[in-house]
């Protein structure tokens, strides 16, 4: 459903000037990123003077560099094409001469592109294959290495490699041969499949955009577009920005130009979020673990688990003899070995003193990690609030009089919930990475007002609904609603500016900060 | 190219009974019913003279998938050979039994075996597939080249 339109209720002032927290970015359909490489194959076409496909192939093999191309081209043209298997390595110089200006998709003997009968070694024998050893196929195509082979051996090979392997660089058949088919024979291998054709036209494509720092392809399943975004291009940009794009398919394929390790994690950079989801993944279940069954010695602070027996607990490593419960030396129990009440003594407290302050990173830890947890897992949950949401407003279009434009307002709040815990979730990872100070206080002022406006949202739209107070509740949510939207913007952007002034600093090595 | 992997199969059968290198053997195996099971063959790739391996006659398995010639077949040694690119399995690590590396399907049996015996005497230390040989041949060439002409002698065809 397309909520656009009722954009105008909720609209922010200045929302058309780019925010500091977006990134230029241009998505490019299959057939635009064909028109760049065409223009690259032009360019070469135009220097070296040879046949489209032939530039093509050189392109491919220098990995789309056309500065490196041509210096290697202008050093030593015959070696370039015999790696980039054009022409084949010690071959007569007639085709080798003739591969390099004229195209390897014609044989020596037709100057065209159709298929050509293969010269058999006798005239009146019949050809024959010498993969499938078939003597009835009358079609057989070659590189201009001439090692000639039937149509349909050829196809299915053509085929399985594209289709299978996702190859685009497919060789000759024949065994040592190097050379490598060109975009034309591989449309006449291929036929009428025009499935496969397009396949390789697409993993071309694929190929040009892997080459190219300044594009990423649309990771969404079967997604063809591209994002051409070359503000995010270098390594170092990433400090600075969060690049998240969109492509042509539509907001929904949402994704971070500089990472793959979340769709939308801004407002914190790549290189932070990942550091944080890396901590997590390695850590929490542990943590909680730990924090929740052990203790650590007093005296030399080992990690211990009680697993069974009495409170006489004597450290495997530094045999410091303790009291499990009060966690003071056991010299003062005497004999009880199995009640405590010593808890409140003075050599009992300054035990624990000593260990908590050990639990106290772990703590610190658990603090963020919960919290970023409980907005994933809020986040998640609204997908439920959002059927709920659905009734509701069926409900509301019955008992009130409102129309079904009039009760989007809910919709558009449900979303807004889901994208500031998306926000609140990441804003939490920073703040672990964060270094105390006047910054990551007015980032905490920042992420507390906007959890506290989202909290309060949440439970307007939980609220059962009065028929008599829908005109009140409509217009809570409304101004509710445009109230979060804006505390969302200025953490974005607030953090965004942040990065670009180089106001964070933290409290471990980030990757691109000095 | 389905469907025609056992008629290329044949072909190469009639090719190698035509001709083929001094000292090996390749035949397809029997069924159980007694008929010939053209996709899978038994073939014996003898040591080369002049190198640790000579006298040794090593038994191996080419197991042919439905898409040959499109898909390369498997080559097993039986039992498993002492060899830095061979698995502990027996399967032989070489390029140009890999779809995605140097496999052609102009490639025949002849080749292949071939290519295996070239391989016994010049393995590839960039590919190791096994640790045993491996590690030997690095370390301690001597005591490799004592170890592969023990099993040249455990494999001289009686």
């Amino acid at each position: 459903m397309d909520m656009e339109v009722f954009d105008s209720d909720f609209k922010v002032p200045g929302k058309e000037k780019k925010k500091s927290y977006e990134v230029d970015a241009e998505s490019l359909s299959q057939a635009q990123v064909e028109r760049l490489m065409s223009v690259d194959v032009d360019h070469i076409r135009g220097i070296f003077g040879v046949d489209a496909p032939v530039a093509s192939l050189l392109l491919r093999y220098m990995n789309w560099n056309k500065e490196r191309l041509i210096e290697k081209y202008m050093d030593d043209p015959t070696a370039i094409n015999v790696d980039a298997g054009i022409s084949a390595a010690d071959e007569e110089p007639k085709v080798s001469r003739a591969a390099s200006t004229t195209g390897p998709t014609r044989t020596t003997r037709s100057g065209k592109l159709s298929k050509v009968k293969s010269p058999s070694p006798k005239r009146d024998e019949p050809f024959v294959c010498p993969i499938c050893f078939d003597d009835t196929q009358t079609e057989t195509l070659a590189l201009s290495c001439t090692h000639t082979f039937c149509a349909s051996c050829w196809n299915a090979y053509v085929t399985g490699k594209i289709r299978e392997e996702g190859e685009h660089w497919i060789r000759c058949m024949a065994e040592g041969c190097s050379l490598v088919a060109p975009d034309p024979f591989i449309q006449q291998a291929l036929g009428d499949d025009t499935a496969t054709w397009s396949r390789f036209q697409e993993l071309l494509v694929r190929h040009f955009v892997s080459c190219n720092k300044n594009l990423k392809f649309c990771p969404y399943p079967n997604c063809t577009y591209t994002v051409s975004c070359p503000a995010a291009a270098t390594k170092s940009s990433l400090s600075t920005i969060v690049p998240t794009v969109t492509c042509g398919a539509g907001p929904d394929h949402k994704f971070c130009f500089g990472c793959s390790v979340e769709s939308d994690h801004r407002p914190v950079v790549c290189a932070v979020a990942s550091m944080w989801l890396k901590k997590c993944h390695d850590d929490s279940e542990t943590a909680n673990w730990i924090k929740s069954n052990t203790k650590e010695c007093t005296k030399c602070q080992s990690t211990i688990e009680k697993n069974g027996g009495c409170n006489h607990m004597t450290c495997k490593k530094c045999k410091h003899e303790f009291c499990w419960v009060c966690m003071g030396p056991w010299t003062e129990h005497g004999t009880a070995w199995y009640s405590c009440n010593r808890y409140d003594e003075k050599a009992s407290q300054d035990a624990r003193d000593s260990q908590s302050k050990s639990r106290a990173s772990l703590e610190r830890y658990l603090h963020y990690y919960n919290r970023w947890a409980n907005h994933e897992q809020s986040a998640k949950l609204s997908m439920d609030l959002y059927k709920k949401t659905e009734q509701k407003m069926e409900e509301m279009q019955i008992t009130s009089e409102l129309t079904w434009i009039e009760v989007q307002f809910m919709k558009k709040a449900v979303d807004e919930v889901f994208k500031c815990r998306m926000t609140l979730k990441w804003t939490y990872a920073m703040a672990y990475y964060l270094e105390r100070g006047n910054p990551k206080e007015l980032f905490e002022d920042n992420q507390r007002d906007l959890e506290k406006a989202v909290e309060d949202l949440s439970e307007l739209l939980e609220q059962a609904i009065e028929p008599a107070e829908i005109a009140t509740l409509r217009q809570k949510v409304t101004d509710k609603t445009v109230y979060v939207q804006k505390r969302n913007e200025i953490m974005l952007e607030d953090t965004a500016n942040g990065f670009l002034e180089g106001r964070w600093t933290w409290n471990a090595t980030v990757e691109g900060f000095e | 190219m389905s469907g025609i992997c056992r008629t290329r199969l044949a072909e190469e059968r009639k090719q190698w009974r035509k001709d083929h290198p001094f000292g090996f053997y390749a035949k397809p195996t029997k069924a159980a019913d007694g008929s010939m099971n053209l996709m899978e063959w038994e073939v014996g790739i003898p040591g080369k003279t002049g190198t640790a391996w000579e006298a040794g006659v090593y038994k191996l398995m080419m197991i042919f998938p439905e898409d040959y010639p499109s898909k390369p077949p498997k080559c097993k040694f039986t039992p498993p050979l002492f060899h830095p690119n061979v698995y502990p399995s027996g399967t032989v690590c070489l390029s140009i039994l890999d779809e995605e590396k140097g496999w052609k399907p102009a490639i025949t049996i002849k080749q292949i075996v071939l290519g295996i015996q070239d391989l016994l005497d010049d393995p590839n230390v960039n590919d190791p597939a096994q640790s045993d040989a491996y590690t030997m041949f690095k370390n301690d060439k001597a005591a490799y080249e004592r170890r592969v002409r023990v099993q040249a002698r455990e494999n001289i065809p009686k």
